[in-house]
């Protein structure tokens, strides 16, 4: 049953999804909805012309890369640091949430009085969104490894240094995963948000395009893909983390 | 021979503690005295909130006393060591390290670090005394309750500890387990010999396991009752149909009883 849950039904959701889909195109005439169909096979000839959806792809892709890759590589130290120092935490806890709360798309302006439109523009208010997104996530769940490891640790004659590469790291893989994959999320979410502003291709940029020349199925293709990306990358994180963490209890439903 | 301070190994002296402040401050020690001596188990028996895990926290050195103090072969306890081991009532293995790195864990690290070849044969040695072979690779997760607390039972013994301190660690155990886990410390214990204080709720389990009971009363918490325990040693399954076990198991009964009644009615008077 369990297997069959995994890999069946995600399935039967995206079936019954897309049946729905096509119902309400079939059935709406006064506005311009485009079949499943026809929105798969306008991503499919835009993703084999040249120069076309791929470019698109690989750019967003790569943005996004850089903006979680670099983001959590500096949130990772951050909530270490705020994790283990409470005063630190006092201190920076509330001006973080309040950076976090921002919109990211609400600093563009900003960004591009100062950095003007170019990637570097892009890539910053990525890399700010993946790091305020993932240093709460990260710093939360290590100050809450659970004491009684912290106890052990200490008990068996560990000193701070062994405790923090012994028990607190190692105990932190799940949290650090949950962060990367919160990090994916709220790039895919900006990139597109910025990209629609301010940039020539990229996934966000064709959408922007199709929608000023009306070709709604053009639209519908680059959400669509925008979904496949996000997904596949969500899944590839999965995957890493399955292996890594193996050995965390599941409770089994 | 309790008295005799030149061979205890933990020694509480009149330790008072309290949590809390101003309106809000609850006095939970209040002159509390015993010693656990070389080689001895001492059972700490006591109702429910009064106190037991406080003091064993207090001989671990994850607590300071507020006034009186704690001490460790005549020293004040300040800090955690690893010459004093710990087990706990809630699982405390590391999930992320198989049964056999558990075990070694305390060995690798700087303060009681030993060659491979000795490490390997500690481990080899506890995995035999708790009757963990077989699952040498085995991650806690794939463990039952007990099998857990086997492992770290052996984790505690590895690092060659002076003193076992023990919160409770079958708390959470059904009966049976509970049973067979009672007689695999005691086997354990007498082939190590080591000072212990065991924390309980379980009259019998004291009883089975100790040469001497420290009763504690109500919060705030002092020494009810000391007594030397005389059921003959080593101890068997048959030792609890002895007529010393069954007398003292039925005085004991009723002081718990009388001392979580008089709890009872004093929240509910
Ligand atoms: N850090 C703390 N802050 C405030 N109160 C505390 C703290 N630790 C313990 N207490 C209180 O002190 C009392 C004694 O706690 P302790 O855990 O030592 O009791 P115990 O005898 O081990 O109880 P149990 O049988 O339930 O394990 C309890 O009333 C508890 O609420
Ligand atoms: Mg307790």
């Amino acid at each position: 049953m369990t297997a069959l849950r995994r890999t069946v039904l995600p399935f039967a959701g995206f079936a019954v999804v897309i049946a729905a889909w096509w119902l309400a195109a079939t059935l709406i005439t006064g506005k311009d909805v485009p079949t499943p169909g026809e929105v798969f096979a306008t991503a499919w000839s835009g993703l084999r012309e040249p120069e076309g959806l791929l470019v698109d792809i690989r750019l967003s892709v790569v943005r996004v890369l850089i903006g979680v890759v670099v983001g959590c590589a500096l949130s990772l130290p951050v909530g270490f640091a705020l994790a283990w120092f409470p005063t630190l935490r006092a201190m920076f806890d509330p001006i973080i949430n309040f950076c976090r709360a921002l919109p990211p798309i609400a600093l563009t302006p900003l960004v591009i009085i100062y950095l003007g439109i170019g990637e570097e523009a892009r890539l910053f208010v990525l890399v700010w969104a993946a790091f305020f997104a993932s240093v709460v996530v990260l710093y939360e769940g290590i100050a809450a490894v659970e004491d009684i490891y912290v106890r052990a640790g200490r008990a068996l004659g560990a000193t701070d240094l062994e405790l923090f590469r012994r028990v607190i790291v190692p105990a932190t893989v799940p949290q650090m995963f949950v962060a990367v994959r919160v990090a994916l999320g709220v790039s895919w979410a900006t990139l597109v948000a910025a990209e629609l502003i301010a940039a020539q291709r990229g996934l966000g940029a064709a959408i922007q395009r199709s929608a000023s020349f009306f070709r709604t199925e053009e639209v519908y293709a680059g959400i669509l893909l925008i979904g496949v990306c996000a997904l596949l990358m969500d899944i590839a994180v999965r995957l890493v983390q399955a292996r890594a963490v193996s050995w965390q209890e599941r409770v089994v439903r | 021979m309790s008295g005799d301070t030149g061979s205890a190994r933990i020694s509480f002296d009149d330790v008072h503690v309290g949590f809390g402040r101003g309106a809000k401050r609850v006095e939970v020690i209040d002159g509390v005295s015993f010693d656990v001596g070389a080689g001895e188990f001492v059972s700490v028996l006591g109702p429910s909130g009064c106190g037991k895990s406080t003091l064993l926290n207090m001989a671990a050195g994850f607590l300071a006393a507020d006034a009186g103090e704690a001490r460790f072969d005549g020293e004040r306890i300040t800090r955690p060591d690893s010459r004093r081991g710990v087990v706990f009532q809630q699982y405390a293995i590391f999930p992320w390290l198989s049964v056999e790195k558990n075990i070694a864990f305390g060995l690798t690290l700087k303060r009681n670090r030993r060659s491979r070849a000795e490490t390997e044969e500690s481990v080899r040695r506890y995995i035999g005394l708790m009757g963990l072979d077989g699952f040498e690779k085995s991650l806690p997760k794939q463990l039952s309750g007990g099998m857990r607390q086997r492992v770290a039972l052996a984790r505690a013994y590895a690092t060659d500890p002076d003193v076992l301190l023990l919160d409770e660690p079958f708390a959470a155990l059904d009966a049976q387990t509970r049973e067979f886990m009672q007689e695999l410390l005691h086997e354990a214990s007498q082939a190590e010999r080591r000072a212990a204080m065991l924390i309980t709720h379980s009259v019998e389990e004291a009883i089975y396991l100790s040469h001497r009971i420290v009763v504690l009363g109500n919060r705030p918490t002092t020494v009810h009752e000391v007594i030397d325990v005389d059921v003959p040693w080593p101890r068997s399954p048959e030792s609890r149909l002895q007529p010393e076990f069954l007398e003292l198991r039925g005085h004991l009964e009723g002081v718990m009883r009388s001392l979580s009644g008089s709890a009872f009615r004093k929240a509910h008077p």
